[in-house]
């Protein structure tokens, strides 16, 4: 399992970096092309879907390594066997969301089979879309491969939401306060 | 009744962590499936998938990477040193250095998080070292990060200006000047305790000093003339701005020959993923949104409001301890993705300008990021000083002071942060 969450997230890093060049490179290029006095059509619209990508790509990256933004105070504070059975509640919700995006998404690519994006007219829709259904098996599959560890520290009373040092740990020694 | 039914949901999700963007969507999903049934979620995608990518949030990627670069390479060591030469020889040299360099690093990155950590983990040791409190570094760096989100660029001041359909650019201008006076505050808090307990002096100013620092800074300087000369002159628009400073760090960067490439990547995909958490919860604000617009929920807050007051001071008021309260409770960016949509109708309708009300719910929100429990900027700051979080958010107390004040300042007084955008844009 740790092996599994160790190749998937080395994927989507190297997808989300891949993603965060080509908009920097995109974005760049539309302004020199502009002020060259010919602006580039498509920028907009394959600028806004890149932004898309890397949000869905992105997502199940910080799914793997639980870091979105969340609160997580109430839940550490029950008692262990009532937060077995929230962890239990939270994990089972989030799966069914993206599950229902997933078959939500798919949903939406076989309707707009055959259509393509107005700017550049070889690219089909559907392929620019499919980041939805894709993005949710992902985030499916980072969010189950995370729960392992994810479980230990919430049994253990540890914060994924803050940082280390965040509850009542003492300062240095020699330090004035 | 189901509105109340959505929002119970959400704070119980919220509650046993559920992320907030999939808590949000979920919240959605129950409230449709009560409306018009299952089939209707066919839908979420298209919502999901629109709400993801909107044009003038790229700038947020943008801005976090030109941050990011700025790290990996040597530019912020070189500006504390430069600084230092300028004001180093103040009593509590090094605190003033911090509110200096922290407004200055403002210019160029959007995010608080991103310059506490940048700037505190070289400046909080060198303080400690000097004889600072590990809290009172942690604060004074932790408080003036958080005042630089109202200085431009800003990520919050995107993410309010997409959800209010309001100008990216007025609200960075109008930002200076609430900025400055802050900072201003935070130097005199901070001089008054150095003076207070004899914080030490740095090297004393020495003209040779200080031309070799600049000459040393000078290509980092050119950055935020590139990103705000380029924005405010009307060359490039926000989004436009934020790819032209990434590529201007690089070169900087390049200029130095200092990239380090191994923590450019990580920048990278810190970057990536930060933006993802953002727009995951733009994404789920705008599914949400979609529901409770059709429902007229913005319009019947407004008219309920309205019906009590239509005074705008008292609005403002209502609105500001409302934002405070939240703050402790929420990260800036799902603050306003959240509550901003909601209200915006009210904001119209009393005749508040959504710039001067922008600049206050940013200000507002870098309070947040102060408050404990949940105080990303803060924790940061923490963590880097290795000091307890009550004794830092003691500490802290007479900078929160300076930025709440500065806030019924902006909020009563509109000219000090409209005056600038009256001047340049209307």
């Amino acid at each position: 399992m740790r092996q599994a969450s160790k190749i998937l997230g080395e994927i989507l890093t190297w997808v989300v970096i891949s993603l965060m060049i080509g908009l920097t490179v995109i974005v760049v290029a539309a302004v020199v092309w502009r002020k060259l006095g010919a602006s580039l059509t498509w920028y907009d619209e394959v600028a806004g879907i890149m932004l898309a990508w890397i949000t869905y790509y992105g997502a199940s990256l910080a799914a793997l390594k639980r870091s979105h933004i969340g609160f997580d105070d109430v839940l550490l504070a029950l008692p262990h066997s009532s937060r077995k059975v929230a962890v239990v509640i939270a994990e089972i919700l989030v799966i069914s969301f993206f599950a229902i995006l997933a078959w939500s998404g798919i949903q939406v690519l076989l309707i707009l089979q055959g259509e393509n994006l107005v700017s550049l007219p070889w690219v089909p829709i559907a392929l620019t879309q499919s980041i939805i259904p894709i993005g949710a098996i992902l985030f499916i599959i980072a969010e189950l491969l995370s729960l392992p560890d994810y479980w230990r520290s919430v049994m253990a009373g540890r914060s994924t939401e803050h940082q280390p040092m965040a509850h009542g740990e003492t300062p240095e020694k020699g330090d004035r306060s | 009744m189901i509105v109340l039914l959505m929002f119970l949901a959400l704070v119980a999700m919220v509650c046993i962590n559920v992320p907030i963007a999939v808590a949000l969507c979920l919240s959605a999903v129950l409230a449709i499936v009560i409306d018009d049934g299952f089939s209707s979620l066919v839908t979420i995608a298209l919502d999901m998938y629109n709400g993801a990518r909107s044009f003038s949030l790229i700038a947020i990627p943008m801005f976090v990477l030109a941050g990011a670069i700025m790290n990996a390479t040597g530019i912020t060591r070189r500006l504390i040193s430069f600084v230092s030469a300028v004001i180093g020889f103040v009593r509590g040299g090094l605190a003033m250095v911090n509110v200096a360099v922290s407004l200055f690093f403002a210019e160029i990155s959007g995010s608080a998080v991103a310059d506490v950590a940048a700037m505190g983990s070289i400046i909080i040791p060198e303080m400690k070292k000097r004889g600072y409190s590990a809290p009172f570094s942690a604060a004074i760096t932790s408080s003036s990060a958080s005042l630089a989100i109202i200085i431009p660029p800003s990520i919050p001041m995107i993410l309010y200006a997409v959800a209010a359909g309001t100008s990216i650019e007025q609200l960075f201008i109008a930002g200076i000047v609430p900025g400055l006076i802050g900072a201003a505050g935070l130097m005199s808090v901070a001089y008054y305790y150095a003076a207070k307990y004899n914080l030490p002096t740095e090297d004393a100013f020495n003209l040779k000093q200080l031309r070799k620092t600049f000459i040393e800074a000078l290509p980092t300087f050119t950055l935020p003339v590139i990103i705000l000369g380029g924005i405010f002159g009307g060359y490039v628009t926000a989004t436009e701005g934020a790819g032209v400073a990434v590529v201007a760090a690089i070169l900087v960067g390049a200029w130095y020959r200092e990239i380090d490439w191994k923590q450019l990547k990580l920048a990278m995909l810190e970057g990536g993923i930060q933006t993802a958490v953002v727009m995951l919860l733009v994404a789920a604000s705008v599914l949400m949104g979609s529901y409770l617009t059709q429902a007229r929920i913005p319009q019947q807050l407004a008219s309920g409001i309205l019906d009590i007051t239509t005074n705008q001071a008292l609005i403002f008021l209502i609105l500001n301890v409302f934002f405070l309260v939240i703050g402790l409770f929420l990260h800036s960016a799902a603050a306003i993705i959240l509550v901003v949509p909601i209200i915006v109708p009210l904001i119209n309708q009393a005749g508040i300008d959504p710039v001067h009300f922008g600049l206050v719910v940013t200000l507002n929100l870098a309070i947040g990021q102060q408050t404990p429990p949940v105080a990303s900027v803060l924790i940061t700051a923490c963590s880097i000083a290795k000091a307890n979080i009550w004794e830092v958010s003691k500490a802290n107390l007479p900078f929160i002071g300076v930025l709440l004040f500065v806030l019924m300042l902006c909020t009563y007084v509109p000219a000090i942060p409209m005056y600038l955008v009256e001047t340049f844009y209307r």
